[in-house]
């Protein structure tokens, strides 16, 4: 029965650390402002999380160098989702119930987003995701906001900019098999032969993909006049590679996913030429360049992809709100109605000026925004301006 | 005629790609064959010897652009990180596995699924989440002959699982450590008595395995870029190709490596199914090859238990 | 706090359900699977299926998704006759990313939404835990029980007897065919329960939470309590579950690196092997023929009498 007698003492000596941090956990200081973050930041599609997290980190540091909000400090918490539904919604109620958070930014991917925001309309918490561009994330509850256009809005852009202004009349797709890709491909195909134009193929692969020559050839067979591509950075790289090992000189498009500077060091001059669809930016305002230096400053050189931008935005917007609900008399101490005045305070955001623009937004909690163009030459995206479908045509705006 | 020459293509694509997984299982089926054991870290030393590999590689080019020096520079890391890996390889037995190799046979595989995340995870936090590129140190533009293409870095890794291939076996069958391995494989405690220190020659069967696992790891990083989670799936997909020529067996490495390649290049367009259902295929395949002959194309038949 | 342990509690009843599963086919009958992730996956997809398209009740799709994962458990035990050892380890593995796959290309954005599971106007939400706790640990304990009775019948006997020797156990007339796929049902349809219960926690189905590492993740359970051993078995997927949502329990998991804890787990499973390479409470030592009754025994296991104790390796 040693065995016995040994289980008991590792019981208890967990019982134990578990019991001290507890103690530590409750001595917290009153005077600050939690925030929470889920995103994935171990496994295959970490750096997307990693980026946003350090970017909501760098924001609230310059909000807490600044002199905070109403005198506190602010503070993120990032917990890893791992991409995987259960562990984010362990992360949910880590966030909502021990950390008591005033909102959340995240989750980085559709499918924990929908998870968690299901839990956030139950609890009435605010959750502002910086990249779950799935159309269904904003149609639960009225609690959940997001800083990044939806696939709709993304695809419709697209699909009008690659028919209209370039003049393709038929294009392919090389999809991965995941939310945000298929979104988007479905949204251009739909819209592109809506238009009149035609869709020669629709190839997919597997996220983690790492040879697409086969799907590669499969399209080169049918002919297009361009590749639409709107996937991860590592897919969309390997693609570019392969189609010039394969000898194809078809021009390339893409999504937001390729605002991922990684992509120059992964695919270097395959990039050439490639034209996709980002963030509008705001012309006239630095605050943009700003945020690029201030985050390869802090994080050692590294550069910031589209949705790092979409999260530092989501945290001032957020940082607005709480400031107004502030004002407005609420109090920490109250942590369930001070949730409540956030939401309403995030529904009475108006025409906040971040890095991406202007950015308001919809009854159903979708950000309204122009899309910009971009398209890389000498492995640097230009910025083609920023565009909006009115009445069914595509209208430059700036 | 075009789709006869986009067949080709495909084909000649998947005994690329089979050319990789063939030189991982390689080192899969060494390890297996002699200790009958999965080793499930095998795909993350091979991520280790990627980026030892590559930092080895970069550190020594600096910003030299000169062309021999530049293969000099590459095959010299790969000898580093061989025997990085190979130094790994040992120190991950006498830690993680020697102690168990009397336990059942469940205990080193759950120590070696630990070792793996501890790996996989110990580079994602030194080194980062995103992938890096290998540059290539030779000019790797595609040689295209009658409308097939293949590039400089496919033949090199062709070439290198077919070397690595004759010289394990002849290795396994010619010298004494050989002798030793096969004597070890067929009866332990017999070997001991005979006089083979049983403890040295696992520990050179790591050594092997892992400096074929670091070869196979830089050769697969052109085509599958450096990252932590690179050896998981790379792995995961050699091991079926292992279990597919029949594991413990050289020669079936091989063999499995290319037909798992050319399942997943020509599979879905031949079925005329989607391509993400690529692995379904493989998988399928693999299941089927396994129920025709149980123990893989090249298997000998023995009864085992868990 | 007690909010996130009592989560902890919750996943690791999943889990506990899926190894006891597990436990039927690797423990029992001595076939290392590798393939529960996709029984989950089954159990899943039919709860969310069911609930959502079909408006089925959670407790009318429970039976339907246990049998449509022992369904799949009968063809994936059917070719487990003709494999053996490591051999069959890789054809389960392949089934369950097969399984994975096709669910992937089916829908990748997965189910949202399922509605709650009821029980006589009584809505179990993720808020009310210490309920789901209550229902979920109540499964738990039915299926502990009925696979303990199970492992000390004559089909429990038949399947130890094919696990220490087939060839034996075939010259002794057991039909090893019929208890080897039988073990694969049984496992299999547990494996589908558990997937209905996770549906009905987190109200959201997605195809990349069935990765093969789930797979792995249980048998760490089965090897990690003791092979064969019921109770070691849920013992496993408490303390799987505890290590793995540890910091995130004691609020470390904002403070160190996110991969810490991923290598401070694969720490404890390296040394949990070292230290009992046999599980921690190793193997149920077989009582041919125990002479108490049904109601004794269950007497002697909550009053752990010391006849009981002794008994254990």
């Amino acid at each position: 029965m040693r065995m016995k007698n040994v289980l008991v003492l590792a019981l208890v000596a967990l019982l134990a650390v578990f019991s001290v941090s507890a103690g530590g956990a409750s001595e917290e200081d009153a005077n600050v402002i939690k925030i929470g973050f889920i995103g994935p930041l171990t496994g295959d599609n970490a750096n997307y999380g990693i980026r946003c997290s350090n970017a909501a980190r760098l924001a609230i540091n310059e909000i807490n160098e600044a002199g905070g909000i109403n005198g506190m400090q602010l503070q993120l918490i990032a917990e890893d989702s791992q991409g995987a539904v259960d562990r984010a919604i362990s992360s949910y109620e880590k966030l909502a119930y021990t950390d008591n958070v005033v909102a959340i930014i995240g989750p980085v991917f559709t499918s924990p987003a929908l998870a968690v925001a299901q839990r956030c309309y139950e609890d009435g918490i605010v959750m502002i995701t910086p990249s779950a561009t799935h159309k269904d994330v904003t149609s639960v509850g009225n609690w959940v906001y997001r800083t990044v256009p939806s696939d709709s809005l993304q695809s419709e852009v697209a699909a009008h900019y690659f028919y209209e202004v370039l003049g393709y009349r038929s294009i392919a797709c090389l999809y991965a098999m995941n939310d945000y890709s298929q979104g988007l491909a479905e949204g251009v195909e739909e819209i592109f032969t809506a238009l009149g134009g035609t869709i020669t193929s629709m190839q997919t692969c597997m996220v983690g993909d790492r040879d697409f020559r086969t799907q590669l050839g499969e399209i080169r067979s049918t002919n297009p006049e361009a590749i639409y591509i709107p996937n991860y950075t590592v897919e969309d790289a390997q693609i570019l590679e392969q189609a010039s090992q394969l000898g194809m000189s078809i021009p390339f498009l893409s999504s937001d996913g390729f605002s991922d500077p990684e992509i120059y060091n992964l695919a270097g001059d395959f990039t050439e030429g490639v034209i996709y669809v980002g963030p509008a930016q705001a012309e006239a305002s630095t605050l943009l360049s700003d945020f690029q230096e201030a985050y390869s400053a802090a994080y050692n050189g590294d550069a910031p992809d589209s949705f790092a931008t979409n999260s530092y935005d989501a945290m001032y917007i957020l940082r607005d709100a709480v400031t107004r609900v502030f004002e407005n008399g609420g109090a920490l101490s109250d942590i369930d109605a001070f949730r409540s005045m956030v939401n309403d305070e995030m529904k009475a955001t108006d025409d906040f000026q971040g890095a991406n623009g202007t950015i308001n937004f919809a009854a159903n909690g979708d950000m309204v925004a122009s899309q910009g163009v971009y398209r890389v030459e000498n492995q640097t995206p230009i910025y083609l301006g920023s565009f909006q479908v009115v009445d069914n045509h595509i209208v430059q705006v700036d | 005629m075009t789709t006869l020459i986009q067949y080709l293509q495909y084909f000649l694509n998947g005994i690329t790609l089979g050319a990789i997984y063939a030189l991982i299982a390689l080192g899969y089926t060494m390890v297996y064959g002699i200790l009958k054991f999965i080793n499930f870290a095998h795909g993350d030393i091979l991520m280790v010897g990627a980026y030892t590999g590559l930092l080895t590689y970069t550190a020594l080019l600096g910003d030299s652009t000169n062309g021999a020096w530049m293969l000099i520079a590459f095959f010299l890391a790969m000898l580093v990180s061989m025997a990085f890996c190979a130094i790994l390889g040992m120190f991950i037995e006498k830690v993680a596995y020697k102690p168990l190799r009397n336990a059942n046979r469940l205990a080193p595989l759950l120590s070696a699924i630990g070792v793996s995340f501890i790996l996989s995870n110990g580079a994602a936090w030194i080194f980062g989440t995103q992938s890096r590129r290998f540059p290539y140190p030779f000019d790797d533009t595609p040689i295209v002959i009658a409308g097939l293409s293949i590039t400089p870095h496919q033949i090199l890794t062709i070439v290198v699982s077919i070397i690595m291939m004759i010289v394990l076996t002849s290795f396994v069958n010619k010298t004494r450590m050989g002798k030793a391995m096969r004597a070890t494989s067929l009866d332990q405690p017999t070997s001991e008595l005979m006089g083979i220190d049983v403890n040295h020659v696992i520990s050179m069967t790591f050594a092997i395995g892992s400096a074929l696992a670091a070869v196979g790891g830089i050769l697969a990083s052109f085509d599958f870029r450096v990252s932590a989670s690179m050896g998981t799936m790379t792995g995961l997909k050699a091991f079926v190709a292992a279990v597919i020529g029949g594991i413990g067996n050289i020669q079936g490495a091989m063999l499995g490596g290319i037909i798992l390649g050319i399942l997943e290049s020509v599979g879905a367009p031949l079925l005329g199914i989607p391509s993400s259902l690529r692995d379904a295929i493989a998988f399928a395949v693999l299941i089927i090859i396994l129920l025709v002959k149980p123990d893989g194309i090249l298997g000998k038949n023995e009864r085992e238990k868990v | 706090m007690v909010n996130f342990l009592q989560l902890i509690i919750i996943y690791a009843g999943i889990y506990a359900l899926m190894a006891i599963g597990q436990n039927c086919i690797t423990g029992y009958t001595g076939m290392l699977s590798l393939c529960h992730a996709g029984f989950f996956c089954i159990g899943s997809y039919a709860t969310a299926i069911l609930c959502k398209d079909f408006g089925f009740s959670f407790w009318a799709s429970l039976p339907i998704a246990a049998i449509a994962s022992g369904i799949l458990g009968f063809l994936i035990g059917v070719p487990t006759l003709r494999l053996k050892g490591d051999y069959l380890c890789i054809a389960t593995l392949g089934l369950g990313e097969i399984i994975r796959t096709v669910a992937t290309n089916l829908n990748p954005v997965g189910y949202q939404s399922v509605p709650r599971a009821m029980l006589f106007g009584y809505q179990f939400s993720a808020r009310n835990k210490v309920q789901f706790i209550l229902l979920i640990w109540a499964f738990v304990l039915i299926f502990y029980i009925l696979f303990q009775q199970l492992a000390h019948s004559r089909l429990g006997r038949a399947m130890a007897a094919i696990r220490e020797d087939e060839v034996a156990a075939q010259s002794n007339g057991i039909n090893v065919t019929k208890y080897k796929i039988g073990a694969f049902v049984l496992g299999a349809a547990i494996g589908g329960v558990a997937g209905c219960f996770m549906t009905a926690y987190t109200q959201t189905v997605n195809p990349s939470s069935f990765t093969f590492m789930v797979s792995v993740m249980v048998l760490c359970m089965v090897v990690l309590g003791g092979m064969g051993n019921g109770k070691a078995v849920i013992l496993g997927a408490l303390i799987v579950q505890f290590i793995s949502y540890f910091p995130q329990l004691v609020g470390l998991s904002s403070v160190i690196p996110a991969q810490a804890t991923q290598i401070i787990y694969g720490l404890c499973l390296v040394v949990l092997m070292i230290w009992r390479p046999q599980g921690l409470l190793g193997r149920d030592k077989y009582r041919y023929g125990d002479p108490r009754s049904t109601k004794e025994r269950l007497v002697g296991f909550f009053k752990r009498n010391p006849e009981k104790k002794g008994g254990r390796a």
